[in-house]
């Protein structure tokens, strides 16, 4: 509060002045900074729906973020992909965005379309219409926009919703789309995101307020003071929609990057990052608002075993820590690269993850007293009641392979990647996705033509 | 040059080995009015402070962020020499002449802040125009200084439409710049696409405007 009520935002956008001065904030248009009293920011917190429900095109896949749920999304947006068949770097379509959005249609634990890179084989001023209009054929889960920065993109997603919920009203009581805006640091509301946001705000549409600290760079090379300056950001982003449009559901979301001091590169995984999110998973929580943070996160360029290893640690540590959405598969290289293969073998480690953190069951069943006083001292398990009623409870793994070398080897002897590789074909080929109807169709491509049209550029 | 010259130039030496903008701009104060040549100063003084401090770098025995101190006391006392090196028409040694800023409706500046800092780090001049920088404002600027090379940075893949009308721009100058560009989003494909060169990050901008320009190491 100190850094808010004292040092101020620097606030790029004039819209978001104006909301702030009417409100109380001291505003220097001049200047382009507002400083923001406690009792402001307090009133906006109030104002934040406690329970977050992002809902799908069918009920059935709605999104209850309450803090009871971890809830699992893609990363995007990528600027490039890892093709599929080739290996090599290639720049990504909307076919891309089309299959990774059947793939999570999929996954039963991946609950929200992110889109995972974005279209270069479209206009690019109209590119967030495009990959909702991919998305919406190949799932019915909801849809996260990320990167919307005009407010005629978000006036246009709203319409595209809206056309397919039943109009705006239904839209603002069942937002089948969220959209994210990126605060920037150290202490800046950007205008362009921000008066986007505030047009989605217009219909409630829920919104991921991110801050986006680089430790030692754009935010202080100490965990706490990163964490700090992260959450002003947020907390100035959440006054503004409040005062704007009050009781538009928001989600505080982080996702810092930490420096490795030899060359100035940056991780979004290395431990001081992973920190960062996690202090403002706890922050969120304090608050009383749903967390979106960390997750399956990597800077490794490759499927690799940095990948793996940074993506589970990152995504463990941040859901242990409490954080409500925690798995963000597909991506590489600091959210900008697709690899189809690491997206199954991050469902992999988000899953094995969900088991963890549903932890033990205690109880008189699950303690299995009579089983073992049945199969006695030198007995064995498998073939009992037992066993048979509570095995559809064991993790199945869709990748790991734990059988023995010989067996693995006949097999193909293929790696993780590999084993990925082929999944994803499969899932590709056999997956149907949800119909969607002709004229709702129709309508959709109308709007899109229009944005085309209409999106300045 | 004098003893007294001497001891200045040590001691702004010091000041950018212990990475000490408040020491270095004292010292540039006191150097001047003492008459010390500014040319002089910054040649013996910084930059080869600088130069060494570079190369501890290279070596893995200095982070990253000591670089960027070093060079930040370096910045300091240079632009208090600055004015009397203007008035007297003086002409800095330098490996070479760049303007460098993000471009416009793009305010992600500190990878471009890195690669200046390692530019001057590296010996060259740098003429850093900041963030949201129209096509125009690094034409002119390269104009008035004489720049070998032009860099441009964008974060966003909306920005990079403004990397191509600065390739543009440059081409319709007719000047004899060289052009660089970087950024998250962009890669070699792009800057070939647009006629110029890419440099992934600030270590390979150094050795790529080096190349460029003609200059060993």
């Amino acid at each position: 509060m100190d850094i808010l009520e004292n040092l101020g935002l620097k606030v790029f956008s004039n819209q978001a002045l104006k909301i702030l001065d009417k409100s109380g904030a001291t505003v220097n248009y001049d200047k382009q900074t507002a400083k923001i009293p406690q009792h402001l920011v307090d009133e906006a917190l109030r104002k934040c729906p406690k329970t977050v429900i992002l809902s799908a095109r069918n009920p059935k896949l709605d999104v209850v973020l309450d803090g009871k749920h971890i809830v699992g999304t893609t990363d995007g947006t990528g600027i490039s992909t890892i093709d599929l068949e080739t290996g090599e770097r290639r720049t990504p379509t909307k076919d891309d965005v089309a299959k990774t959005a059947l793939i999570v249609d999929a996954l039963d634990h991946i609950h929200m379309y992110y889109p995972t890179v974005t279209p270069m084989d479209f206009p690019g001023h109209a590119h967030v219409l495009h990959e909702y209009d991919a998305a919406i054929d190949n799932t019915k889960k909801h849809f996260i926009s990320g990167a919307t920065y005009l407010p005629e993109e978000a006036s246009f997603l709203v319409e595209m919703a809206s056309t397919l919920v039943g109009g705006r009203e239904e839209l603002t009581k069942r937002p089948i789309i969220s959209a994210v805006a990126c605060m920037m640091s150290p202490l800046i509301i950007p205008s362009e995101q921000t008066d986007s946001a505030l047009e989605f705000a217009r219909y409630r549409v829920p919104l991921i307020l991110m801050t986006m600290p680089l430790t030692g760079a754009t935010g202080p090379i100490t965990v706490s003071g990163s964490i700090l300056v992260g959450n002003a950001q947020i907390l100035g982003a959440i006054t503004i929609v409040q005062m704007a449009s009050p009781g538009t559901p928001v989600i505080y979301s982080s996702y810092p990057l930490s420096m490795e001091l030899k060359t100035g590169a940056f991780s979004v995984a290395f431990p001081e990052a992973t920190l960062v999110t996690v202090g403002h998973i706890h922050m969120a929580k304090r608050y009383g608002l749903p967390s979106y943070g960390g997750g399956t996160i990597s800077s490794s360029k490759v499927p690799d075993q940095q990948a793996a290893y940074e993506k589970s640690l990152c995504a463990l540590t941040c859901a242990l820590a409490g954080g409500d959405v925690c798995g963000t598969i597909g991506l590489l290289e600091n959210y900008t690269v697709l690899s189809y293969e690491q997206m199954l073998i991050d469902y992999e480690m988000y899953e094995y993850m969900l088991k963890i953190c549903a932890g033990i069951d205690v109880n008189y069943e699950s303690l299995a007293l009579e089983t073992i006083y049945k199969v006695g001292m030198e007995g064995h398990f498998l073939a009992e009641k037992h066993t048979l009623k509570h095995a559809n409870e064991v993790w199945t793994p869709m990748l790991s392979d734990p059988r023995p070398y010989a067996t693995w080897k006949e097999a193909g002897g293929k790696n993780v990647v590999e084993r990925a590789r082929d999944k994803v074909k499969e899932i590709l080929s056999t997956h149907r996705p949800p119909s969607l109807d002709q004229d709702i169709k129709k309508k959709i491509a109308e709007i899109i033509k229009e944005g085309e049209k209409k999106i300045p550029h | 040059m004098s003893v007294k010259s001497e001891e200045f130039f040590i001691q702004l030496e010091n000041s950018v080995r212990n990475f000490d903008v408040d020491a270095a701009t004292e010292v540039a104060q006191r150097a001047l009015e003492a008459g010390v040549d500014p040319v002089e100063a910054i040649e013996k003084g910084l930059s080869k402070a600088l130069k060494q401090v570079g190369q501890r770098f290279e070596r893995g025995e200095l982070f990253i962020v000591h670089l960027i101190s070093a060079a930040e006391a370096m910045k300091a006392a240079i632009s208090v020499f600055e004015p009397k090196i203007l008035e007297g028409k003086m002409k800095r040694k330098a490996l070479g002449r760049i303007v460098i800023g993000t471009v416009k409706g793009d305010i992600h500046d500190i990878g471009k802040n890195l690669v200046s800092v390692m530019l001057t780090a590296g010996g060259f001049e740098v003429y850093d125009l900041g963030k949201d920088v129209p096509a125009a404002s690094f034409i002119e600027k390269a104009r008035e200084v004489g720049a070998d090379v032009i860099g441009a940075s964008a974060l966003l893949t909306t920005s990079m439409p403004a990397q191509k009308e600065l390739a543009d721009a440059i081409s319709e100058s007719g000047l004899k710049t060289e052009y660089i560009v970087g950024g998250a989003p962009v890669n070699e494909g792009w800057a070939r696409e647009i006629n110029a060169h890419y440099a992934a990050d600030a270590t390979s901008a150094v050795g790529l405007v080096k190349r460029l320009i003609g200059v060993e190491g």
